[in-house]
């Protein structure tokens, strides 16, 4: 093999390996799919389960200035029971609690379950489970030893429950799925409402 | 690990013959993967700050579109900058894989290993951050596949996977941080390679640039021939379907996807954790083969070559302890915990002085001797000597062809009294067979034999030698027509010459003793 011709085949080889390589940069991933996706997402803070008592002007000058709260709380944070429905199908119940160790963050969910193409009625509902004890709408006198400390408290008590998910949260509907589409369940803060996401036709 | 070594080293030497067929021994892409690995950070930084100029945080996958629509500079700058990308990643591994195989992993090159295998892990990084930028079906799935290991890790409160799953616009300091991370690696990077060749005393960058203009006109050719497509736009409303993976960077995603989060967390671990022991578990005793070399400060002269020619500055010269009588003022030092025992500084030494324990100068001699006593019983024979590295079915040719085969463990190793002992001997001519330049264990083995050979680098071959009884050769594995053209045409010229010793312009015949093996602790 003459020099040129050696040359233009190891020129050739070269461009050959870095086609190779350039196919390896493109290999179709994931097949077609032939199901929809439901997915579950969002954020959200449970609400406060709680006993309150008012404490007596002797027992907040007993304590540390700094330690005076009006209102005196001790509880929990509650969990709710998912529940999502097709038609009349069950297809996912789930008890959900906030994040945290002690339960005490707010509620992260992200879910995706797998749906057959088609209208299908859909209903996910959010109940939350502990009934009682729920934290009270306090409003305390402004006046007194703490002097407007007390409207303070009140005002963030209220801020959190306004914050917080409702006891019972319903989305029915009915809903069409398309074949490798996503419809997105997920909680709107400001309307305190789930509501339903698909992204727009693709 | 053994034999996970012979495996990769008949990996390595397959491809070695079938890149020494198609290129060359000069042009092996594969004996230069280091330094082109270097040339393509190069060019990734190059074109990257091309890409940069256009890129926007606020709308991604539209900026790279804009770039794509750009067919006079901006489509082709990007295609580049991939191509590149993969090929980095290719080179990389093919590097590593030949230190591994060729048992150039642990000892003195534990930093180098350590910190390629930080080097790698750190393309990875800055790969998946570039990609994650265009925002293209490749780049959200990598995004979510990513956030989807970092949500199995009690790590963060809230999921991670949320960002990219539609709820709200993926916020623009995402990609701002992805960004920040795709320049600030690669300008890491530059620190972790000065470390990965910190210990070399002569570190070789960048390949020979006909190989480099080759490489990136070879890269020019094919996006401009087919260019790098965009793929759609990230939907986080689509389930991924047929996304163009690539798969130097994303070979794990198909795995992954399938396996348990903790699964996968656990299998990348152990994989880079066995990449990182891999010094410990290749370790050898030093002893043998793998011995550091010794000085004896009784025959160094302080000349200073060893110094100079040890690729990997294990060798000092300091003053000698008092009294130093008629000795120089200063003398060799070996710190074995440099020392790779290449052997090459047994071969710098004129006076014996310095070398491996059983491979210096002075233990090579006897061996010759004693080769050329029982070997070389026919006038006219060649001898053809060779490194322990060449192919075994190369010298088993040679053999057949009638070459008197003299193994040694590197040419490079070899003091050139061998050659003159060789000739005076009986043989008519020594031809050295090294393996080729940037394949050699050693380094500088071939470099520094062609200069003590022929342009009298110490220590030289005698001027009373005849240097037309002597040639260099490179034997690569694979091309065997090529080792066996050097041999015939070399014995076609020596069988030409006068026989040694009726050439009245022969100097063979002035006594050439080496000096006398000196008796003495090495230091």
């Amino acid at each position: 093999m003459s020099g040129l011709a050696r040359r233009l085949v190891a020129g050739l080889a070269g461009l050959a390996g870095l086609l190779a390589l350039r196919a390896t940069s493109l290999v179709p991933h994931g097949d077609a799919p032939s199901h929809a996706l439901l997915r579950l997402s969002w954020s959200a803070r449970p609400e406060r389960v709680e006993t309150c008592r008012e404490l007596s002007d002797a027992e907040l000058a007993a304590r540390p200035p700094h330690m005076r709260l009006r209102t005196e709380c001790s509880g929990r944070f509650a969990s709710y029971l998912l529940t999502v429905r097709l038609g009349a199908e069950t297809v996912w119940t789930d008890t959900v609690r906030g994040g945290g160790l002690r339960n005490d963050r707010p509620m992260h969910l992200v879910r995706d379950l797998s749906v057959t193409p088609g209208q299908h009625p859909l209903q996910v509902s959010l109940a939350r489970l502990d009934s009682a004890g729920v934290a009270r709408d306090t409003s305390a006198s402004p006046t007194g030893p703490l002097g407007d400390r007390g409207q303070r408290e009140a005002d963030e008590r209220r801020r959190r429950a306004a914050e917080a998910l409702p006891s019972l949260l319903v989305l029915d509907q009915a809903t069409t799925f398309t074949a490798g589409r996503v419809v997105m369940v997920t909680y709107a803060n400001e309307q305190r409402q789930f509501v339903l996401k698909t992204g727009g036709v693709p | 690990m053994p034999l996970f070594e012979r495996l990769a080293l008949r990996v390595v030497r397959a491809l070695d013959a079938a890149c020494h067929r198609l290129f060359g021994w000069r042009w092996n892409p594969l004996h230069q993967s280091g330094a082109l690995a270097c040339l393509l950070l190069v060019v990734l930084i190059a074109t990257g700050l091309y890409l940069l100029l256009f890129y926007r945080v606020g709308t991604p996958w539209e900026s790279v579109q804009r770039l794509q629509a750009q067919w006079w500079l901006g489509r082709w700058m990007r295609g580049v900058h991939r191509l590149a990308s993969d090929l980095l990643v290719v080179a990389a591994v093919a590097h590593a894989v030949r230190m591994f195989a060729q048992a150039r992993s642990w000892g003195p090159r534990t930093m180098a290993w350590v910190s390629g295998v930080f080097l790698l892990l750190f393309t990875f990084v800055s790969g998946w951050t570039g990609f994650v930028l265009v925002w293209d079906r490749f780049g959200g799935t990598l995004a979510l596949a990513g956030a989807r290991m970092m949500d199995s890790l009690p790590i963060l409160s809230e999921p991670l996977v949320r960002v990219f799953q539609g709820e709200r616009p993926v916020p623009g300091a995402f990609f701002f941080i992805n960004l920040f991370l795709h320049i600030a690696i690669p300008l890491g990077m530059g620190a972790g390679l000065w470390l990965h060749v910190a210990r070399l005393a002569r570190p070789v960058l960048l390949p020979p640039r006909g190989l480099s203009v080759a490489g990136v006109i070879g890269m020019l050719v094919v996006v401009l021939a087919l260019p790098m497509p965009l793929d759609a736009k990230f939907d986080p409303f689509a389930i991924a379907a047929a996304v163009p993976l690539d798969l130097s960077y994303a070979f794990w995603l198909p795995v992954a996807d399938r396996l348990p989060a903790a699964l996968a967390w656990t299998g990348a671990v152990l994989t880079f954790t066995a990449a990182l022991l891999v010094p410990m578990l290749t370790r050898r005793a030093r002893a043998g083969a793998w011995a550091p070399s010794v000085v004896d400060p009784a025959t160094c002269t302080g000349c200073e070559q060893c110094p100079q020619d040890c690729p990997w500055d294990a060798i000092t010269m300091v003053p000698r302890p008092e009294p130093r009588g008629a000795h120089s003022a200063l003398v060799a030092q070996v710190d074995p915990s440099l020392c790779v025992s290449c052997g090459l500084c047994a071969a710098s030494c004129a006076p014996m002085g310095v070398g491996p324990l059983h491979r210096s100068g002075r233990d090579q001699i006897p061996r010759i001797r004693a080769f050329a006593r029982e070997a070389l019983q026919v006038p006219g024979q060649v001898v053809a000597v060779t490194c322990e590295n060449a192919a075994p079915g190369q010298l088993t040719a040679l053999a057949s062809r009638g070459a008197v085969v003299y193994p040694v463990p590197c040419t490079g190793n070899m003091h050139s009294s061998v050659v003159e002992l060789a000739l005076r001997g009986g043989a008519a001519g020594v031809i050295i067979f090294s393996c080729p330049p940037r394949d050699c264990r050693g380094r500088e083995g071939p470099t520094w034999l062609e200069q003590r050979i022929y342009r009298e680098r110490e220590a030289e071959l005698q001027a009373r030698v005849d240097k037309r009884r002597v040639a260099l050769a490179t034997m690569a594995i694979g091309d065997l027509p090529g080792t066996l053209t050097a041999f015939t045409t070399f014995r076609q010229r020596v069988a030409g010459l006068v026989p040694p010793g009726l050439d009245p312009s022969s100097e063979m015949e002035v006594a050439c003793e080496p000096p006398a093996p000196h008796v003495g602790a090495p230091t």
